[in-house]
């Protein structure tokens, strides 16, 4: 992240390169975007057998990877102009759940995974094109790491508006639950693992405030199906 | 809509899988206006970004201005896009709701059946808005309120908004304060910013709106509303540069250019109000906002900016001008006045590039063929022919004009403007900065130098009636702390003189009276 009030000193790359970034990164999500839906539709033309094909959903899986990983890029670009703000309105929780996980369903039909949704019947206060993001990034990756199940389900807590996302799998390596999102670096090269997903949900849960209060994120493993629990708390 | 065939295709079969009957698909937006006209849908799913020509903005703004789309009906942009300047302009106009590709069948079910269940429990509201029955519809939503919690958000905003058209404003505000009491929204600062300018409490509606835009820096729709209660409160530089701030963030937004244009313009800072004509006209192309006064808008900046210009720059905003006034007769021959206002507009291009003659020849042949000019049309010629030095038939048609609007008060004030300062905008600037300087120099007990800048000052504008006052007021503040009477009284006259002609309803006739009798008491 390059500081705002900090004069660029010719190691960041200049502005312009950025925006230059910004518009490619804008142009490959939506390829990847017409990508994703020819590849829908084409599911919906194979036989049976071609559709749940393993190869099939790597793709399918790969492919909407890239497309959350670019949409993410392009929210940290927009908060590091600073013009980056929380929208937040009055959304009914239930139907908001399911439309995110509606995207999905092609995926997870596509790799036998059976789903739910277990949302208490309440509104909640938040920007839903943010809070998209950030559960789209979540969904792909517990489809890739479940086993049989994922869970989706919505609580209030202490005043927090609590969305999860359980899985079956084998849950989160350790090195990932014990660093704070917000405080290491996004990208590990060493392991060649982004953690840029993780660094998104905590600075959208963070961009929601409400007098004192502020969103975080939790990752936990165990949880109601045994596997990985990703949590985002909304004041 | 959609540009794409096989978008159309697969949407069609998603719609059908969901057991919709009657689809009808189209490519581009005129098509699909024009589809529109002839039949009335339920659901309009629109493609935002349509290629060349209109896009799906231009479509949403033009069938809710020809209401062609009840309210009843829903308008679901679909975009991949989250550009901000698409977003921010869309927003303005609110589609019913938002789906972004890549979209599947699941995702369009799920979507469209939830926009459908909020469309049903809604009904009965919207379609009293329909028919104009606001009352019935306020008391439907008070009904729904405690008993749809699902739609909590939709129905009090819709509810605010209410009593905000039938200029209920205490409901509307109650309702946004409420809101605000335990949570902070921006829609309901927002509202609240927008009721108390209707309430007329400018100084807390800048607040609200400030606080707003301090937590939501890229809400565009906050700084329009910021700008007009800083222009009703009389901050017309502070009112432009907070529209400079939006028409930056959402530069597509026409009827914001267009404002800036204006407002622009009467803070006589010629090269934004310029800029924000091209701009108000370019958008124009495609849109149900188009319109001639643009055109014209456009070509009266330039021609004030290229006027005595000779130079590469100013011959190219002339020539600019006159495309921009011959474009206008082409896109609307049959608007009224238009033709003949351009013409006029044409003449005094021609006559600020020197050629005289030109001028001359318009102005002629306009003469020859006039009959019975609308006001507007009769102060553009007035505008031309103090342009070109015909000062005495200006004044007389000014004169003749007032007399036939008695009581047309925008008619009035242009009059009133015109005569007042009836040189180009350069000179006009030019006053304007040595009347600041005089009068900040009166201020400051600096009597000689206050009374030689309104000197200068009155040596572009003669008749102007504020400066000549104010020339007097330094004047008798002279004679008062002993100087030589006579020659300064003599001068008093001569301002006096020029207001000989002061109508009664002038905004500086009491002063002028008032001090009229301080002169003469003197002599």
């Amino acid at each position: 992240m390059t500081d705002a009030d900090q004069p660029d000193q010719g190691t960041k790359p200049s502005p312009d390169f950025a925006m230059v970034m910004a518009s490619a990164v804008h142009d490959m999500k939506n390829s990847l975007g017409m990508l994703l839906h020819s590849l829908d539709e084409l599911r919906d033309e194979l036989s049976p057998d071609g559709a749940q094909s393993p190869r099939f959903n790597t793709l399918r899986y790969e492919a909407e990877r890239v497309h959350s990983d670019l949409v993410q890029l392009l929210g940290l670009y927009r908060l590091d102009q600073s013009n980056l703000s929380a929208h937040v309105e009055e959304h009914f929780v239930p139907d908001y759940l399911e439309a995110q996980l509606a995207r999905h369903v092609p995926l997870l039909d596509g790799r036998g995974i059976s789903y739910e949704i277990t949302a208490d019947p309440i509104s909640g206060f938040f920007d839903a094109d943010l809070l998209s993001g950030v559960l789209n990034d979540t969904l792909n990756n517990a489809i890739r790491y479940t086993d049989k199940r994922i869970r989706m389900g919505s609580r209030e807590e202490n005043g927090y508006l609590v969305i999860q996302v359980a899985d079956d799998g084998k849950g989160y390596p350790a090195s990932m639950l014990s660093t704070s999102p917000g405080t290491s670096a996004p990208i590990d090269f060493d392991s060649g693992s982004t953690r840029l997903g993780l660094y998104f949900a905590d600075a959208v849960a963070r961009l929601h405030q409400e007098g004192e209060r502020t969103g975080f994120v939790r990752l936990f493993n165990g949880g109601p199906l045994g596997g990985g629990v990703f949590e985002i708390h909304l004041p | 809509m959609d540009d794409f065939e096989n978008f159309r295709l697969s949407m069609r079969q998603m719609l059908r899988g969901m057991g919709i009957g009657h689809i009808e698909a189209c490519a581009n937006g005129n098509a699909a206006i024009q589809s529109c006209t002839y039949e009335q849908f339920d659901i309009v799913l629109c493609d935002y970004n349509l290629g060349a020509g209109k896009n799906g903005q231009h479509i949403l703004e033009e069938l809710r201005h020809r209401k062609l789309l009840r309210r009843t009906a829903l308008f679901i942009m679909v975009t991949a896009e989250t550009s901000k300047e698409m977003v921010m302009g869309a927003r303005e106009y609110q589609p019913d709701g938002y789906l972004t590709k890549p979209i599947n069948q699941a995702s369009l079910s799920q979507r469209l059946g939830a926009l459908l269940q909020q469309r049903a429990v809604l009904l009965p509201i919207n379609r009293e808005m329909d028919l104009d029955n606001l009352p019935k519809a306020i008391s439907l939503c008070t009904q729904m309120l405690p008993q749809q919690p699902r739609y909590r958000t939709w129905i009090l905003k819709t509810l605010s908004d209410l009593y905000y058209q039938v200029g209920d404003y205490s409901h509307a505000r109650k309702i946004c304060e409420d809101v605000l009491q335990s949570r902070e929204l921006s829609w309901a600062r927002l509202g609240l910013g927008r009721i108390l300018i209707a309430e007329q409490r400018y100084a807390e509606a800048i607040d609200a709106l400030h606080t707003l835009i301090e937590k939501q820096p890229d809400m565009v729709e906050a700084y329009d509303h910021l700008a007009r209660a800083q222009s009703l409160a009389g901050k017309q530089g502070t009112a432009q540069r907070t529209l400079e701030q939006a028409a930056t963030l959402s530069p597509n937004a026409i009827l914001r250019q267009k404002q800036l244009a204006m407002l622009a313009g009467s803070n006589q800072d010629m090269d934004t109000a310029c800029e924000a004509w091209r701009r108000t006209v370019q958008l124009g192309h495609y849109s149900i906002h188009d319109h001639p006064d643009h055109y014209l808008g456009l070509g009266r900046s330039l021609c004030d900016l290229s006027e005595d210009d000779s130079s590469d720059e100013g011959r190219g905003r002339a020539d600019e001008a006159l495309r921009a006034l011959a474009l206008v007769r082409k896109r609307f021959p049959d608007s009224a006045g238009v033709p003949e206002v351009s013409r006029l507009i044409e003449a005094r291009v021609h006559q600020g590039q020197k050629r005289t003659s030109e001028a001359s020849a318009i102005i002629n042949s306009f003469l020859e063929s006039e009959e019975g000019n609308a006001p507007d049309t009769e102060l553009e010629l007035a505008r031309s022919l103090f342009a070109m030095d015909r000062r005495d038939e200006a004044w007389q048609r000014l004169m003749a004009l007032s007399q036939r609007c008695e009581g047309n008060e925008a008619v009035q004030s242009d009059i009133e403007a015109l005569l007042d300062e009836p040189v180009s905008f350069r000179q006009k600037l030019q006053a304007r900065r040595l009347t600041r300087q005089g009068i900040q120099a009166f201020e400051n007990r600096d009597l000689d130098n206050a009374a030689t800048s309104f000197s200068e000052a009155l040596k572009l504008v003669p008749a102007h009636p504020a400066l000549n006052l104010n020339l007097i007021q330094v004047r008798l503040r002279q004679i008062d702390q002993g100087a030589d009477r006579q020659p300064l009284i003599r001068e008093c006259r001569q301002c006096l003189a020029q207001l000989e002609s002061l109508p009664e309803r002038h905004k500086q006739y009491r002063r002028f009276q008032s001090l009229k009798r301080k002169v003469e008491g003197l002599s």
